[in-house]
């Protein structure tokens, strides 16, 4: 059983780091979040083996990195005023890269997991849903607000710099 | 509009790299895991250990069954929470069976949490009866206390209940007497194989009355052998014995007319019969006004003679009568010529009546002082039912007396608490006439500490549900 599991965790956790590094924008609480969720799937790999293991995984992090916010585990540092467009010392992909970073800091990790999957793992609405284990109604309303939050704080991201400029 | 949401977070995620968390990961499951199963053999430990603590706090018992044992020299209520006749661990034999109101001795309205007491121990246990039981009268415990009967079952299916205290078992008996309404045992055979029940048939349709149906019932099982029929429930057979050898068993017919209406107006008396097992009388004859047959040990040891009881004013006497012709018999010492036997052993005063329980291997009569209650309203000094004399409202609590040849007062063997109203004596124990040392149970029993360690671990077990529940609901999105 540890060897599959050894072999599950070599193969996929380049993808999962990522994911968990998204979910939290930090890697001390990354590399914790993934060790949890992990640990998590470890216990129950005789179940979770011969299913979808990565999507267990993955689950556990989502839940598990709300259930840290609750529990004040990770302190949402939300910054009073809107975070401006990068600077113009930076290029327009490193620029984004520090908008993004700042911006994910301000969403909640509802929002940031919504975000996450809808964006960066590409699922469709019904599909985080499932994922998370809520109604796709839930989903469209946290995708909505942390849509609307990053065009308050960081409008490049969501919108194209020449787009905003024309409203 | 959310390509440079995507761009962002793809190349953010680019320079991501692959923590190195699959050892850590593993670690912190198997520590996880080792917790749950060490909360887990806590929990089994802990369910595992609180019997076991039980029983460390129950005395051992030291009388095996069949042997000996000895009278404790006082009782007490039972505790909150004491074990029940068929727990583990056994109570083995039982040295006393007692019954009253006495705190934590009643059941629903009007019946009794019965206590038997061990032969050798104060190891408490405890069974219900549906009806305010008098131990010795309808409740009894077998000679060698292992057994005890109680009336059970309703009007429509009345049955006997026979616990078996070494073993830890109840089992229900039926006479078989047709349209019976109520069946309560009265006396145990010596040898524990039969049992002497009463039981109450209304005579019609209309039940504008009962009769009364005394029969010998084989406990292991087979045909009941119908001993007699009687008129009145309350006052037949109150009190039945067996000779020592246990092939003559004498009873009370107890016939409230007075035998003399002109000058002894008082009840009681009536007619004493001696049938043998196959329940044909072979002697009868009438008793006294005042004269009851004195209780289940009413036979002298050697099977010769009978014991009645005799008030007198508010004395209370036991004498001898000729089985054969009610003839009461004086016993002379051959040398002094000078009368043995019951005339010489001390009268009983202060008290609604006396119970004979039998004879100890030294020659004393052992018998149950039921001392009046103080509320109590009858008059017991002057003419009054056995009935009325043991009831529950009229006795304040009772003492077991040994009535000692030569002496001139009763010797106190046992006290029981105010309200404990009836007491039962294992013709083994009688016959030793041992007195051991008691020290009843206090504060909680077992049983209590049972129910609230599941009751524990029950808020334990929703808490954790109702938290799991509350984590996931928090979780929830």
């Amino acid at each position: 059983m540890s060897e599959t599991f050894h072999e599950f965790v070599v193969q996929r956790s380049p993808a999962l780091s990522r994911t968990a590094y998204l979910l939290t924008g930090d890697h001390q609480l990354a590399e914790d979040l993934l060790q949890s969720a992990l640990a998590r799937t470890y216990r129950h790999w005789r179940r979770v083996r011969d299913g979808d293991p990565e999507a267990y995984v993955r689950r556990a992090m989502y839940h598990q990195h709300v259930s840290w916010w609750r529990r004040r585990r990770v302190t949402e540092r939300l910054e009073a005023a809107p975070v401006g467009p990068a600077g113009g010392d930076h290029s327009d992909a490193t620029a984004l890269r520090l908008s993004l970073d700042a911006a994910l800091r301000r969403l909640t990790p509802r929002q940031r997991t919504v975000l996450v999957l809808r964006y960066y793992e590409d699922l469709t609405e019904a599909q985080v849903a499932e994922a998370l284990g809520c109604s796709v109604g839930t989903v469209k309303r946290h995708g909505h607000d942390a849509v609307r939050r990053l065009r308050a704080i960081a409008p490049e991201l969501v919108d194209r710099p020449s787009e905003r400029s024309t409203r | 509009m959310t390509d440079r949401l995507r761009t962002a977070l793809r190349e953010a995620a680019a320079d991501v790299p692959a923590y190195d968390v699959h050892g850590r990961a593993v670690a912190a499951a198997r520590r996880t895991r080792r917790r749950s199963v060490s909360a887990a053999l806590a929990v089994v430990a802990l369910v595992a250990l609180v019997p076991m603590g039980l029983r460390a706090g129950d005395p051992t018992p030291t009388v095996a069954a069949g042997t000996q044992g000895a009278l404790p020299d006082r009782v007490a209520a039972p505790v909150l929470g004491a074990l029940h006749a068929t727990d583990r661990p056994r109570l083995g034999p039982a040295s006393v069976v007692f019954s009253g109101q006495a705190p934590r001795m009643v059941w629903h309205e009007e019946g009794s949490r019965v206590v038997a007491v061990g032969a050798d121990s104060d190891r408490y246990r405890t069974f219900t009866v549906g009806y305010e039981a008098r131990t010795g009268e309808d409740v009894v415990l077998s000679p060698d206390g292992r057994l005890v009967a109680h009336g059970s079952g309703g009007p429509d299916r009345p049955q006997i209940a026979v616990i078996d205290l070494v073993r830890g078992r109840s089992r229900q008996l039926a006479t078989g007497v047709p349209d019976s309404v109520a069946s309560i045992p009265v006396a145990w055979s010596p040898d524990g194989s039969r049992l002497v029940v009463r039981d109450t048939v209304p005579i019609d349709e209309q039940v504008t009355g009962h009769r009364s149906v005394l029969s010998l019932l084989p406990v292991a099982g087979g045909p009941r052998v119908e001993l007699t029929v009687g008129q009145r429930p309350d006052d037949f057979a109150r009190a039945v014995a067996f000779s020592p050898d246990g092939r003559r068993l004498a009873y009370q017919v107890g016939d409230p007319a007075p035998l003399s209406p002109a000058t002894d107006p008082e009840p009681g008396g009536g007619k004493l019969q001696v049938s043998d097992l196959d329940g044909e009388v072979v002697a009868s004859f009438p008793l006294p006004s005042s004269t009851w047959l004195a209780g289940k040990g009413a036979w002298t040891p050697d099977g010769r003679w009978l014991t009645v009881v005799v008030r007198q004013g508010g004395s209370w006497r036991l004498r001898l009568v000729d089985p054969v012709n009610g003839r009461e018999v004086h016993q002379l010492d051959a040398a002094s010529g000078r009368e043995t036997g019951p005339a010489r052993l001390p009268a009983v005063s202060g008290v609604t009546a006396i119970r004979l329980l039998g004879w100890t291997d030294g020659g004393a009569a052992m018998v149950v002082g039921y001392r009046p209650h103080p509320s109590a309203l009858a008059a017991f000094d002057g003419p009054l039912d056995m009935d009325q004399r043991t009831s529950y409202g009229n006795v304040g609590t009772v003492r077991v007396l040994a009535l000692e040849p030569g002496s001139t007062a009763p010797r106190t063997l046992m006290t029981a608490p105010d309200e404990v109203v009836a007491v039962d004596v294992a013709d083994d124990v009688v016959h030793t006439g041992r007195v051991r040392r008691a020290s009843p149970p206090t504060g909680t029993g077992p049983r209590f500490w049972m129910w609230t360690g599941v009751a524990g671990l029950a808020v334990v077990a929703l808490l954790g549900v109702a938290g799991r529940r509350w984590r996931r609901h928090r979780q929830g999105w």
